[in-house]
C-alpha cells in the first residue's frame, strides 16, 4: 500500500479508432495525491480536465497507463467492479447538483449507504452526523425543489461524504452558484478537508474557488504544465493562480 | 428542404416512430375488424337472434373510436416529447414557427397514412384468422353467414375516420408546439415534477374511495334487487371510486411503504419508491382510466365466454330430460345404445282426430323429472331438478281443461317441456292424460315415447342431433307439413348457443381491443415521461449503482405501475360478474381463459415498455 490516495502514471487517452482521426486528449500524464490533500486541477477549455476526471472517476477507460486509487489499480476492472468501486471509494459533487428530486434530502444523503446494504439502524446516525457537519440538519425532510442552490450543493457534498470515501471528486461544484453560496461551499470543502481529513480533487476554472486548494495542477493540451503550492495566504495564492492563467493566455496568443 | 429535414429526422428516430406505428396499426386493425362486424349485415343477421345486435356493434365501434382518439393523442404527444429539443434547435437557428408546425403536421400525417395502409392490411388478415377461428369454435361456417373479411364499406369508414383523426391530431400537435416558447422547448427535460399532498385531503379521499367502492360492489352483488336502477347506481359509485383510489389511496399506500425505514433504506428501494410515488401522482387519471377500461374489456370478454359455457347448464336447468323420442325406430334405439343413460322411461299414447291421449298409469308408474320453477326463485342457479310426486286423481285431464280437469302445474311442465307434447310436435291437437278405461276407448294404434337423460348432454351432441332429425319427421307426420323446429332440449340448446356465440364473438373482440389500447396508452404515457428520468439514472450510474440494479429498479417500478390498475380492474370484473348471476348459473366458468388472455396481452405490453424505457434512460454500453 502506498500512502497516496491517488497515483496516476503514464496516463494516455485517445479518442477515435482510426489512426488519422485519432485525437490525443491526455498525453503521458503522471501525478499523485496524498491522503488528506486538497488538490485543484485547472486549465483552459479543451485542455483535458473533464477527460482526466472521467478517467479517474472510472466513468471512462484510459487508453494506456495506470491509475491507482487507495492502492487499487482501477484500469483493469470490469464494469460491475467499477460500479462497486465508485460506490465505495469515491464521492462525487457535480456542477448541476444531481440530486434526485423525487427523494427527500435525507433519502438523497442516505442513498449511497442503502446501496451498500448498510443496516437501517446505522444509516440514521451517519446521516445526522454528516448533516450536522455541513449545517443542513434542518432541511432533511424537504425535497430538493424546496431548497436553495447553495443548500442543494451542500446536500450533494453530504451525499459524497456519507460513505467515507477514499477521495471526493468535485467537478465545477461552484459553477451554478452565486458568489456568496460559492464561498460558503468552498469553506465547507475546506472544513471537510481540514477537520474530517477528506482527500479532495477539485476541477474548476474559477481561480477564486481554486484558491481554497493547497496545491494546483495546471494542464494544457493534455499535458501537465505546471504545479503550484499554497504557501502563504489565500489572497497571495489567488494572485499566483491568476499569474499562471495569464501565462496560458499569452502562450496561446503567441502560438 | 423541409421535407428532407423531416425525412432524415424520421429515419434517425425510426425506432421511436416504430412504436407509434405499431400502436396505430393495432388501433386501425381492430377498428377495421369492428367495422367489418358492424357493417356486415349478413353476418349480424345470420348469427344473432335479435336485430338489436347491429346496434350493439355500432356502439362498440363508437366506444372504440373514442378510445382511439384518446390513444392517438397520447401516442403523438409521446413522439412530440422526443422531438422537442430538435424543434427548439431549429427555432434557435431561425426557423419560423410556421415552418416547424408545418414539419410536425407533415410528419404526423405521414406516419398516419403509412399506418393506415399497414393497419387495414393487418386488419383484413386478423379478421380472417380470428373470424375463422371463432366460427370454427362456435360451429358456423363463413359461407353460411356471408361473412367476408374484405369489406369495401368498412375499408371506407376506417379510412375516413382515421384521416379525419390524423388531420385533427396533427393540427392540435402543431398548434401545441407553436404555442410553446423556444426556451421551454430547450429545457423541456429539466422541468421538475414536484407535488405536495395535504394529510386531511388524503384521509378523506381514502375514506371516500373505499366507501364508494363498497357501495358499488354491494349493488353489483345484489343486482337482482336493484334492477336497472342498480346499473346506473353502480356506475356512478364505482367510476369515481376507482379514480379516487388512484388519486388518494395508492399514493397514500406508497407513502406508507416509504415510511417503512427498513424497506425504504434497503438497496435502491428508496429511489424506486420515490420514482413510483411521483409517477403515480402524475398518472392518477391515466391509471384510473386504464383500470376502468381493463374492467370493461375483461368484463366483456369474461361475460361472453361465460355466456357461451353456461348455455349447456342453462339448457339443463330449463329441461330436466335430454330428449323425448316419439315412435322410436331401430335406428333411434341403436343411437340410444351408444349413450350412457341415467333416465329412460317409456310411456304410451294414442293419437286420434280428437287429440293426443297419454295413458295416466304409464306416467304415474315412472314419474318424470322436472325443473322446480316455484315462485320466489330469482336466480336460475336456485332451480332444482325434482321428480314429480303429485298424483293425478281425476280420470281425464287436458292441457287447457276443456275436457275433464286441467293438468296441475307440475304435470303441465312435464308434458309440455319434458315430453315435448306441444304444438311443435302435434300441431293443433289437444293433449290429454287419461286413465286406463278412457284410454282403451280411444280408437287408434298405441305408440311409444321414450324419455331419456344422458349422463352428460354435451358429450352426445351428434347423437342428439340425429335423434332430433328423426323426430322432425315424426312431427311432420302429425302436423301434416314440414316442421322447422320440433322443440325439445337439443333445439333450445342450439338456439341459446347461437345467441351466446354472438355475445362471445363481440365480447372477445371488444375485450382485446380495449386491453391492447389501454395497455399502450399506459405505455406511451410512461415513456413520454422517461425523458425527465435520463439524468437521474445517469447520476445513479455515476455514484456507482450497478447496471443490473438499475435494471431491477426499472422492472420493479414499472411492474407496480402496471400492477395497480390490473388488480383494481380484475377485482372489478370478479365482483362485477355477480351482476349476471340471475341469468348465468355459473358466472365464473372458465374465467381463467379471459384472465390468462388479459395477462398475456398486458404482460407483453409491460415487457415492451420496460425495454423501451431502458433504451431511453440507460446508457448504451
Amino acid at each position: 500500500m502506498s500512502q497516496y490516495v491517488l497515483e496516476v502514471n503514464h496516463l494516455n487517452k485517445c479518442y477515435g479508432k482510426n489512426k488519422e482521426n485519432q485525437f490525443h486528449v491526455l498525453k503521458d500524464v503522471a501525478f499523485h495525491i496524498e491522503a488528506g490533500e486538497f488538490v485543484g486541477i485547472m486549465g483552459p477549455s479543451g485542455a483535458g480536465k473533464t477527460t482526466l476526471l472521467n478517467v479517474i472517476s472510472t466513468l471512462d477507460q484510459p487508453t494506456s497507463g495506470t491509475i491507482e486509487i487507495a492502492g487499487t489499480n482501477i484500469t483493469t476492472m470490469k464494469q460491475n467492479q467499477l460500479a462497486d468501486f465508485r460506490s465505495q471509494q469515491l464521492g462525487f459533487i457535480f456542477q448541476d447538483f444531481n440530486l434526485l428530486e423525487n427523494l427527500t434530502v435525507y433519502e438523497n444523503i442516505a442513498l449511497p449507504l442503502s446501496l451498500q446494504g448498510v443496516a437501517t439502524k446505522q444509516i440514521k446516525p451517519s446521516v445526522l452526523k454528516v448533516a450536522n457537519n455541513l449545517g443542513i440538519q434542518d432541511i432533511l425532510t424537504k425535497y430538493p425543489a424546496e431548497i436553495s442552490g447553495g443548500q442543494k450543493q451542500r446536500v450533494a457534498a453530504a451525499r459524497a461524504l456519507i460513505h467515507e470515501p477514499a477521495m471526493i471528486l468535485a467537478d465545477e461544484p461552484t459553477g451554478s452558484l452565486d458568489s456568496k453560496n460559492a464561498k460558503s461551499l468552498m469553506e465547507t470543502l475546506v472544513h471537510m478537508n481540514e477537520n474530517l481529513g477528506t482527500s479532495i480533487m477539485l476541477v474548476t476554472h474559477d481561480p477564486l474557488s481554486a484558491s481554497y486548494c493547497k496545491r494546483i495542477l495546471f494542464i494544457q493540451d493534455g499535458q501537465l504544465y505546471k504545479e503550484i503550492y499554497r504557501n502563504h495566504t489565500r489572497n497571495e495564492f489567488h494572485q499566483n493562480i491568476l499569474d499562471v492563467l495569464a501565462e496560458f493566455n499569452t502562450l496561446s496568443e503567441l502560438n | 428542404m423541409l421535407l428532407k429535414l423531416s425525412l432524415t429526422s424520421m429515419r434517425k428516430m425510426f425506432k421511436d416512430y416504430l412504436v407509434l406505428l405499431f400502436g396505430l396499426t393495432i388501433s386501425i386493425a381492430i377498428f377495421y375488424m369492428f367495422q367489418t362486424l358492424a357493417q356486415n349485415e349478413a353476418f349480424v343477421k345470420a348469427n344473432s337472434m335479435i336485430s338489436a345486435t347491429m346496434f350493439v356493434f355500432h356502439v362498440g365501434t363508437f366506444i372504440l373510436g373514442f378510445i382511439t382518439i384518446f390513444y392517438i393523442f397520447y401516442a403523438t404527444s409521446f413522439i412530440q416529447t422526443l422531438r422537442q429539443k430538435e424543434m427548439a434547435m431549429y427555432m434557435t437557428l431561425g426557423a419560423k414557427k410556421s415552418k416547424i408546425t408545418q414539419l410536425m403536421f407533415m410528419e404526423t400525417l405521414f406516419i398516419g397514412l403509412i399506418s393506415l395502409v399497414i393497419g387495414i392490411i393487418i386488419g383484413i388478415g386478423l379478421t380472417t384468422v380470428i373470424a375463422d377461428l371463432l366460427m370454427e369454435k362456435l360451429d358456423f361456417s363463413a359461407e353460411a353467414t356471408g361473412f367476408k373479411a374484405i369489406y369495401t364499406g368498412s375499408i371506407l369508414t376506417t379510412i375516413i375516420f382515421y384521416v379525419a383523426l390524423f388531420l385533427l391530431t396533427s393540427m392540435v400537435n402543431a398548434w401545441q408546439i407553436g404555442k410553446k416558447k423556444v426556451l421551454d422547448l430547450l429545457q423541456a427535460n429539466k422541468k421538475q415534477d414536484f407535488i405536495k399532498t395535504s394529510g386531511v385531503k388524503t384521509f378523506f379521499g381514502v375514506l371516500f374511495s373505499i366507501i364508494l367502492i363498497v357501495i358499488g360492489y354491494y349493488i353489483m352483488i345484489d343486482m337482482a334487487k336493484f334492477k336497472h336502477f342498480g346499473v346506473i347506481l353502480a356506475s356512478i359509485t364505482i367510476v369515481p371510486g376507482t379514480y379516487l383510489i388512484f388519486i388518494s389511496f395508492l399514493p397514500f399506500f406508497v407513502k406508507k411503504l416509504k415510511q417503512n425505514r427498513t424497506l425504504n433504506e434497503t438497496g435502491i428501494n428508496s429511489f424506486t419508491l420515490g420514482q413510483l410515488r411521483f409517477r403515480m401522482l402524475n398518472l392518477t387519471k391515466v391509471l384510473g382510466t386504464v383500470a376502468m377500461l381493463i374492467a370493461l374489456g375483461l368484463g366483456a370478454m369474461t361475460a361472453g365466454i361465460s355466456f357461451y359455457h353456461n348455455v349447456e347448464i342453462q339448457a339443463s336447468k330449463l329441461q330436466a330430460n335430454d330428449a323425448a323420442i316419439y315412435q322410436p325406430t331401430t335406428e333411434d334405439l341403436n343411437t340410444m345404445e351408444k349413450m350412457k343413460l341415467t333416465e329412460k322411461h317409456t310411456y304410451v299414447y294414442k293419437v286420434s282426430d280428437d287429440g293426443v291421449f297419454f295413458l295416466k298409469e304409464s306416467l304415474l308408474k315412472q314419474p318424470p323429472l322436472i325443473p322446480n320453477m316455484e315462485k320466489g326463485i330469482e336466480k336460475l342457479a336456485d332451480v332444482k331438478i325434482k321428480r314429480i310426486e303429485d298424483k293425478l286423481p281425476a280420470p281425464v285431464y287436458s292441457m287447457d281443461g276443456t275436457k275433464g280437469e286441467g293438468l296441475p302445474d307440475k304435470w303441465l311442465t312435464a308434458m309440455s317441456l319434458e315430453l315435448n307434447a306441444s304444438y311443435n310436435m302435434f300441431g293443433e291437437r289437444m293433449i290429454h292424460v287419461v286413465d286406463k278405461s278412457h284410454y282403451q276407448q280411444v280408437k287408434a294404434e298405441e305408440k311409444q315415447v321414450i324419455l331419456v337423460k344422458a349422463d352428460d348432454f354435451s358429450n352426445y351432441l351428434p347423437e342428439f342431433k340425429q335423434l332430433e332429425e328423426r323426430q322432425r319427421k315424426v312431427a311432420e307426420s302429425y302436423v301434416g307439413k314440414p316442421v322447422e323446429n320440433a322443440g325439445g332440449k337439443y333445439n333450445n340448446y342450439v338456439s341459446l348457443k347461437s345467441f351466446s356465440s354472438g355475445t362471445i364473438f363481440m365480447g372477445i373482440f371488444l375485450g382485446i381491443a380495449f386491453l391492447m389500447m389501454m395497455a399502450s396508452v399506459l405505455m406511451f404515457k410512461l415513456l413520454s415521461n422517461a425523458g425527465a428520468d435520463i439524468q437521474r439514472y445517469q447520476m445513479l450510474r455515476k455514484i456507482g449503482v450497478r447496471k443490473s440494479l438499475l435494471n431491477r429498479s426499472i422492472y420493479r417500478e414499472l411492474f407496480l405501475l402496471f400492477l395497480f390498475p390490473a388488480i383494481v380492474g380484475l377485482v372489478h370484473v370478479l365482483v362485477g360478474m355477480q351482476m349476471f348471476s340471475f341469468i348465468l348459473i355459473e358466472p365464473y366458468t372458465k374465467i381463467w381463459l379471459p384472465i390468462s388472455l388479459f395477462l398475456l396481452i398486458y404482460g407483453s405490453y409491460y415487457i415492451i415498455t420496460v425495454q423501451l424505457y431502458k433504451r431511453i434512460v440507460l446508457p448504451k454500453h
